[in-house]
């Protein structure tokens, strides 16, 4: 009886919280008659690609994913380099300020990230990098790296210290430890923290919002919005556009989700 | 630690290399500290120097500025929406947070007692929900809720609300700030769920063996198991979602603006508002200022204790 209470419960709340991702996935693919009904179809009757064809030929659409691309790509790779070149100094050597830098990181991480949008929109525009895509890209890396060190050395932590003491004991440089022993064996660590820089500045809407004020260096989250206050009623294309924007990251996120949840509580469990 | 002991039978080392050495660490540092440094830490030295000047559409032009002391804090004090704004941004992250950790709690004791089918369902859900670019999650939120062709409204409607597929959410702040919490709290509770899922199976079985053997209720058990093993995940928990709803800006702003007439400016919103829209950057900074120092206040005790836990690190 409880076990048939609890499966009716977990159902009930499987068709509340899928429902809008299932609305947005049905509505992207919806002939154009289909959407505007006043009474809903819920079931997938008529497929069509349209909306997204719709999508991909709007104004900027294509331009704008470029951007996205360009500051995804550049910010996964330098926050990994940096984060990693972080968390080994961490895990691998005692130093004076060693302890201080990682309260100082967590203490970062819990900064209201919207108090810094003005500083910051003052600080790169006198650095005339306002309205440059590389002004965004220093931004994000700078809002990811407490997390992808945090994680990182976690991760590092786990490896013990002893493989690499066997290589330079071989003869190996410091250099070549770091490249042939430490990397491969702390990759699914750089996979996960590289997946949430990756979410991260794919989503951003804010500080895109803020410091990209020229339309030319929109990023697909300021597309998606003004096209949306733009046009209003085009839904259509606008959930196909919505629905392009998230799978990669829904694809990501799928994959890395436990070492999300396992480097956000790292911090918490210890205490 | 290890590293820095020579190998048994190597010959005594020179004394520079030594030197080097202990300098690689800080030379692995740099470049996050430099980073770290240029766009969180300065910005925050800035924030609250901009907020004691004068800072307009003029400065902003010409970069310079007039000390203005404590005229912005003064002026963002005095404000007659001060005290709404204030309401309305701790009542609403009071509601986010309470919805988000009731709701995510009582999801993860469900997974716990799921069969594995029924759970991995609930996990795929979540992680749906999870996963979602907030700002398409939000445009989505706009078509759900769509006076006119919404499906909610329909839903509503046929369940028996009365004809409310005309109902547009945003006409009043009472439904905006409904509709904002539904989506605040449906994106929030994937994380909280699985946190304290997480947390949950770390609790070995056999306490809760005990406990049925002495013949403990299931309040009882939460009371002396579950909650004490559980306290350092949940503070995590509560902390973050106390910071993320407090600063809820996307959400809000694309939904309603803030208005109607205000109606659901919150600090965050108000802060932009004033800054770039008003084009007063220093009442802006106070804003954000005040809002630092309010967050920094109710999790002050969190923060307290994450510092002396340093000890370990």
């Amino acid at each position: 009886m409880r076990r048939i209470g609890r499966n009716v419960a977990a159902a009930l709340f499987c068709l509340v919280w899928i429902f809008p991702v299932y609305w947005m996935v049905l509505t992207a693919f919806k002939p154009a008659g289909k959407i505007l009904q006043p009474t809903p179809q819920f079931l997938p009757v008529d497929i069509t690609l349209d909306n997204f064809a719709d999508a991909l030929a709007k104004p900027g659409f294509a331009h704008d994913l470029a951007n996205s691309v360009v500051v995804v790509v550049a910010v996964v790779a330098l926050s990994i380099v940096v984060a990693f070149l972080a968390a080994t100094a961490l895990t691998r050597f005692r130093f004076f300020g060693r302890r201080s830098f990682l309260i100082g990181v967590l203490v970062l991480q819990m900064v209201p990230v919207p108090a810094l949008v003005i500083p910051l929109f003052l600080g790169l525009k006198s650095a005339h990098l306002l309205d440059t895509l590389f002004g965004l890209i220093l931004t994000y890396v700078a809002l990811v790296l407490p997390f992808t060190i945090w994680t990182l050395r976690g991760f590092l932590h786990g490896i013990p210290v002893e493989l690499e003491e066997a290589a330079m004991v071989d003869g190996a440089t410091r250099a070549r430890v770091m490249r042939s022993v430490l990397l491969p064996l702390v990759l699914p660590g750089l996979i996960a923290t590289s997946v949430f820089a990756f979410i991260t500045a794919w989503n951003d809407f804010l500080f895109a919002y803020v410091i990209m004020k020229d339309s030319s260096g929109y990023t697909l989250p300021v597309w998606l919005v003004s096209f949306s206050t733009s046009t209003g009623t085009d839904y259509g294309g606008l959930i196909a556009a919505s629905t392009l924007f998230a799978l990669p990251v829904v694809i990501f996120f799928a994959l890395v989700q436990r070492h999300l949840v396992e480097g956000m509580t790292a911090g918490a469990v210890k205490g | 630690m290890l590293l820095e002991k020579a190998p048994p039978d190597a010959p005594p080392r020179p004394a520079t290399p030594r030197r080097r050495r202990s300098l690689l660490p800080y030379g692995l540092l740099l470049p996050a500290t430099v980073l770290l440094g240029l766009v969180l830490g300065y910005p925050l030295v800035r924030l609250v120097v901009i907020s004691t000047q004068r800072y307009g559409l003029r400065s902003l032009f010409t970069g310079t500025t007039t000390f203005a002391g404590w005229d912005n804090y003064a002026a963002v004090l005095g404000d007659d929406q001060l005290l709404p704004v204030l309401a309305r941004s701790v009542g609403f992250c009071t509601a986010l947070v309470l919805g988000t950790l009731v709701i995510g709690f009582g999801v993860a004791l469900l997974l716990q007692r799921l069969g594995r089918g029924m759970r991995t369902a609930v996990t795929l859900c979540l992680i749906a929900a999870w996963a979602l670019p907030n700002v398409a999650s939000t445009l989505v939120w706009q078509w759900l809720f769509q006076p006119g062709y919404g499906v909610v409204n329909w839903l509503l409607t046929q369940v028996g609300f009365g004809d409310l597929t005309q109902h547009d959410w945003t006409t009043s702040p009472a439904s905006a700030f409904t509709l904002v919490w539904l989506l605040v709290v449906w994106q929030s509770v994937p994380f909280v769920a699985l946190t304290l899922y997480a947390g949950l199976s770390q609790i070995p079985r056999s306490y809760y063996e005990a406990a049925a053997l002495d013949g403990a209720g299931p309040w009882r058990v939460h009371r002396t198991i579950t909650f004490p093993f559980l306290q350092p995940i949940l503070g995590l928990v509560t902390i973050l979602s106390v910071i993320w709803d407090f600063t809820v800006f996307n959400q809000i702003w694309i939904l309603t603006q803030g208005g109607p007439n205000d109606g659901t400016t919150t600090l965050g919103i108000w802060t932009f508002t004033r800054t770039f829209s008003g084009n007063d950057f220093g009442q802006g900074a106070a804003i954000a200022v005040v809002s630092v120092a309010l967050l920094v206040g109710m999790t002050a005790v969190y923060v307290r204790r994450l510092v002396r836990s340093g000890e370990d690190l």
